[in-house]
């Protein structure tokens, strides 16, 4: 097969691909600040309700929330990989390893872990466990010898997407506009290459239509200015959503490409893939770092270490807490000592966010209403 | 760079070369004219058993990636018989496990066969080229195991999964209870896009044409009919079309020529689809008495 050579930034160094590099305009992308995910499934839910409630897609996701280090959506989909891919080297900030296209065997385009059938039946198998048996008399030490975290995941609209290079008929494409990437639901003929092919098991089989979905990235929404369901609807305010530059072109005031190129403190899932993934996680500080770096690369210490010192940075103080403040894109952000502010792309003022919520502490006995106020913890 | 793509395309024009010369007197059968009304011919009939049935060696297709390392089905066994006014093939090939039923990663057993739209010139064997479209006619098991069961959906494929409702299809009148059945299918993005897969057919043979690899498109008409057995680890198929229809794009035939022909074959239990498949070598030619 023959691969061209594409720039990968997050390793790096230029990888192969299929076709030859292209970018889109603009790159849809979405943080997940993992500190701060519960697993509620509101995400999961303002998913489906929105985009997959039909028959044949009763147990798809395109949005997920899985435990890890056991959990997995379809099961295993992850260590599936990981396993075939084998021990890989990074060399500083310079991937050393193979990606998949790089790892395929012959006649193949990309190395694949395929997925079973009873792979998709378990949506949410293995939920809340943890990595280790927990002992009499054991107690917690940072990082966490008994840890978990959850890891919510949407498609990662991919720069160097698996299913785009691996569908025989170009029936995926990648969006010009926004770099949402797309299964045209006409042209599709269930091959299911897609569904072997990516690494990340986010194209998914509709066994009613007989033909492929995947997440689209709630591109309604981004033409009118709009996060995705996913984003918006998040109790937890974990995630931002918007568009990232290349660490070129990053522009600091883009909030984006703050937490991803200026901070570094979100990063991409499982770039050694090789797809260029456009979700980033800014990575829970009390699993181990082994396991960090395995999954989000080599600065996962690092970043560990700049949100442990989030409290003394101001302007990465408003940034995350004007997540999940507002339903509009922000094209940028500023903060003073006071508070954080949101703008769109004309400058306008979306969204004013304080540092720190202001306190009211009332009288015990109101007056007006002669009655008694209780705390309730 | 020059020099190596120059060397490149001699060494492949000389394979390609090789292989037609080759294949021209490799495989050439004949289509037998009979007496009996070949439009209504059963798959067992007993005009089968005086027609001699040609073994056509297939292969792993080895033109555009991703190919199979290796493939299920190594060989079928053709024959044909015409009356002048329909023209029947039966494929037969040896398949320990029937895969009719879908699943999400369950692939479907299927057998093709190609035509050229125009014989002269010849289309590229694989999938035809731009501006020289070849004619498809597609058996796949699912669409028999849907003719004989009902459509296969979800409830035949997972009868114990659950949903709570979906949408506008609720036990109490009311909420959008009386709406379209196509305002309905919005919820089901396959069927609002009228993808050809994901609705139900006349026939079990759907026919397609193609200008290239990747280019495939179902022709969304349904000229070519048939039937399918699969009996003792072996599938047993019959294609029946008239001679000649009139849309333009589809295969013509004419007795006393040859027509050009190739196969495939899907073994869906070792997950072959697409162009993971078994082929014969190259354009074959079927001589139409």
């Amino acid at each position: 097969m023959q691969m061209r050579k594409v720039h990968n930034w997050q390793l790096g160094r230029n990888a192969s691909y299929v076709y030859p590099q292209h970018r889109p305009k603009k790159q849809w992308a979405i943080i997940f600040d993992l500190n701060k995910c519960i697993s509620c499934q509101t995400c999961s839910l303002a998913c489906k309700t929105t985009w997959t409630s039909g028959k044949g897609q009763e147990y798809m996701f395109w949005n997920n929330v899985e435990t890890k280090p056991y959990g997995g959506y379809p099961v295993g989909w992850d260590l599936g990989i990981l396993a075939k891919l084998g021990f890989q080297e990074w060399a500083g900030d310079k991937y050393s390893g193979k990606t998949l296209f790089e790892a395929a065997e012959k006649d193949e385009k990309i190395l694949q872990h395929i997925a079973e059938d009873q792979d998709w039946a378990h949506p949410n198998i293995g939920e809340d466990e943890v990595a280790a048996t927990v002992n009499k008399g054991d107690w917690i030490t940072m990082p966490h010898r008994i840890w978990m975290f959850y890891l919510p995941r949407t498609c990662a609209h991919c720069t160097y997407p698996a299913c785009v290079a691996a569908c025989p008929r170009k029936a995926i494409y990648k969006r010009e506009e926004d770099g949402i990437v797309l299964v045209d639901q006409s042209r599709c003929r269930g091959y299911r290459e897609c569904v072997r092919a990516c690494p990340y098991k986010k194209p998914m089989f509709n066994v009613e239509t007989r033909i492929s979905e995947k997440c689209i990235g709630c591109y309604p929404k981004i033409e009118q200015g709009e996060m995705p369901q996913c984003v918006t609807n998040c109790i937890g305010k974990i995630r931002l959503s918007g568009f990232v530059s290349t660490p070129d072109k990053s522009k600091k005031e883009n909030p984006i490409d703050y937490l991803v190129h200026e901070k570094k403190l979100a990063l991409p899932l499982y770039s050694q893939f090789g797809t260029e993934p456009n979700i980033y996680y800014i990575p829970p500080i009390h699993a181990p770092i082994q396991y960090l770096e395995q999954m989000f690369g080599p600065r996962a210490g690092a970043a560990v270490q700049a949100y442990k010192n989030a409290k003394d940075d101001l302007t990465l103080k408003g940034l995350l807490v004007i997540f999940g403040s507002m339903e509009k894109i922000l094209s940028s952000f500023k903060v003073d000592k006071d508070n954080a502010y949101g703008y769109d792309e004309k400058g306008s003022s979306i969204v004013k966010v304080p540092l720190t919520e202001p306190m009211y502490v009332r009288d015990f006995h109101d007056k007006k209403l002669n009655a008694y106020r209780h705390n309730t913890p | 760079m020059l020099r190596k793509i120059i060397c490149l395309i001699f060494v492949f024009s000389s394979v390609a070369a090789f292989a037609y010369a080759g294949e021209k007197e490799f495989v050439e059968f004949s289509s037998f004219r009979t007496n009996i009304d070949v439009g209504k011919v059963r798959l067992n009939d007993d005009a089968w058993e005086t027609v001699i049935p040609y073994k056509q060696p297939l292969q792993r297709q080895f033109l555009v990636a991703p190919m199979p390392a290796d493939v299920g089905v190594k060989e079928v066994f053709l024959q044909s018989i015409n009356d002048g006014k329909h023209i029947a093939f039966r494929l037969a090939w040896k398949d320990t496990t029937r895969d009719d039923g879908i699943k999400i990663m369950n692939f479907s057993d299927g057998a093709a066969i190609q035509f050229p739209v125009k014989k002269e010139p010849l289309p590229e064997f694989f999938m035809g080229e731009p501006g020289k479209p070849v004619h498809i006619i597609y058996w796949k098991a699912w669409r028999s195991r849907d003719h004989a069961e009902g459509f296969q959906n979800v409830k035949t494929a997972y009868p114990n999964m659950t949903a709570d409702m979906y949408n506008f299809d609720y036990s109490i009148k009311g909420n959008g209870t009386d709406k379209t059945q196509a305002e309905k299918d919005i919820f089901i993005p396959g069927k609002a896009a009228g993808n050809p897969l994901s609705v139900s057919h006349k026939e079990i043979i759907e026919e397609l044409s193609a200008e290239g690899a990747g280019t495939l498109a179902s022709k969304n008409i349904e000229n070519t009919s048939g039937d399918a057995e699969w009996k003792n680890g072996e599938w047993t198929v019959i294609f029946i079309r008239p001679l000649n229809v009139s849309d333009e794009k589809s295969v013509q035939f004419k007795a006393g020529e040859k027509m050009p022909v190739a196969f495939a074959v899907w073994e869906g239990s070792r997950m072959e689809s697409a162009g993971r498949k078994a082929v014969s070598p190259a354009w074959a030619e079927v001589k139409v008495e």
